[in-house]
């Protein structure tokens, strides 16, 4: 059977077809209804938390820079030799630098010891 | 008026992408506008606002609803036939299915369009759901009932309402939403020649239902 030949629309049909309403009005309560199931679902609504999100992120890298510039620039400071004396005099008793470290003054055995003590244990 | 013609108002869907489509291939992005403020969404076009939305932007959204909801409810409630009351909640569901889908959006058809597609698909599944109809043999030849008999004449809103399911849904997507028998086809599930072939016994019978009384061939 060819569908195509015998059924066509009448002009009247056609007609009454195009009259019918294309939209019908929807309500506030079904508008709210809708928001509020996509917000369940996670959907609506994330653009502000989102915007938050990425202050917060920016907010974190900044204070781990500024922490890392500080370290650098404390620790250039203290190594510097030519630092103030004032630096030194205000360090803590219990830390001994350098200067305050007992020098060995013979460090290395005398020839004529070594030989002392080598006999000494064959004897 | 050509009578080849479907009735449909710039209808036409050339490049559709449903995201029901059968064939399930996810088309890349096409919507790319930035997200807006509420105050500029009301004259923007269905584009930006997609984007917005897409975006989590709620007055985006408020809006496409608004300028889009009509229609789809109307689509919907025809569609449903007898089951209208359900109109509303498959309305909620199809924009549960199309938010997500937002982002596959081609520009290339109309928003409309698209959003009937799946506003279709989730009428389908509510009827399912309810079992009121299988809705799986709406389209097997076999189940083509027989005009009705009827006394009395009506309009042509209850007419579609009276036909079949699988009548009158190929009835409403080719003659009043200009669909063509190939996008009935893939929107249905159903071959282009049983497209035709439902809407030719859904005709027939809906003159049944309008006039009042059978014309024997």
């Amino acid at each position: 059977m060819n569908y195509n030949d015998e059924n066509e629309l009448s002009a009247a049909e056609r007609e009454l077809l195009a009259a019918l309403p294309r939209e019908k009005a929807t309500s506030d309560l079904l508008e709210e209804r809708v928001v509020r199931a996509l917000r369940r679902e996670g959907h609506l609504g994330t653009a502000g938390v989102t915007r938050i999100r990425r202050l917060d992120s920016a907010w974190k890298v900044a204070a781990a820079i500024a922490l890392f510039a500080g370290g650098v620039a404390t620790g250039r400071f203290v190594m510097t030799p030519d630092a103030p004396k004032s630096a030194a005099v205000a360090a803590p008793a219990s830390i001994k630098t350098r200067d305050t470290v007992p020098t060995n003054v013979r460090s290395t055995p005398v020839k004529g010891e070594l030989f002392v003590a080598e006999t000494e244990l064959w004897l | 008026m050509d009578p080849g013609k479907p009735i449909g108002r710039n209808m036409r869907l050339t490049g559709m992408s449903s995201p029901m489509s059968i064939s399930g291939q996810v088309p890349t992005p096409h919507v790319t506008t930035a997200p807006m403020s509420a105050e500029s969404s009301v004259t923007k076009s269905d584009a930006a606002l997609i984007a917005a939305a897409v975006a989590g932007a709620e007055a985006a959204f408020r809006e496409l609803f608004r300028r889009h909801t009509p229609h789809l409810l109307q689509f919907v409630t025809r569609v449903l036939g007898p089951s209208a009351a359900d109109a509303e909640d498959v309305v909620q569901d199809t924009w549960l299915r199309a938010y997500p889908a937002l982002v596959t959006f081609r520009s290339e058809s109309s928003f409309s369009t698209w959003l009937c597609s799946v506003g279709l698909r989730a009428a389908l599944d509510s009827m399912r759901r309810g079992k009121r109809h299988i809705a799986d043999e709406l389209f097997e030849e076999d189940s083509a009932q027989d005009p009705p008999h009827q006394e009395d004449r009506m309009d042509i809103e209850t007419a579609i309402a009276r036909l079949a399911p699988g009548y009158r849904m190929v009835l409403l997507l080719h003659d009043v939403e200009g669909f063509t028998h190939e996008e009935i086809g893939v929107q249905l599930g159903i071959a282009p020649g049983t497209s035709k072939a439902q809407l030719f016994k859904a005709r027939r019978v809906m003159r049944v239902l309008l006039t009042g009384r059978e014309k024997n061939a």
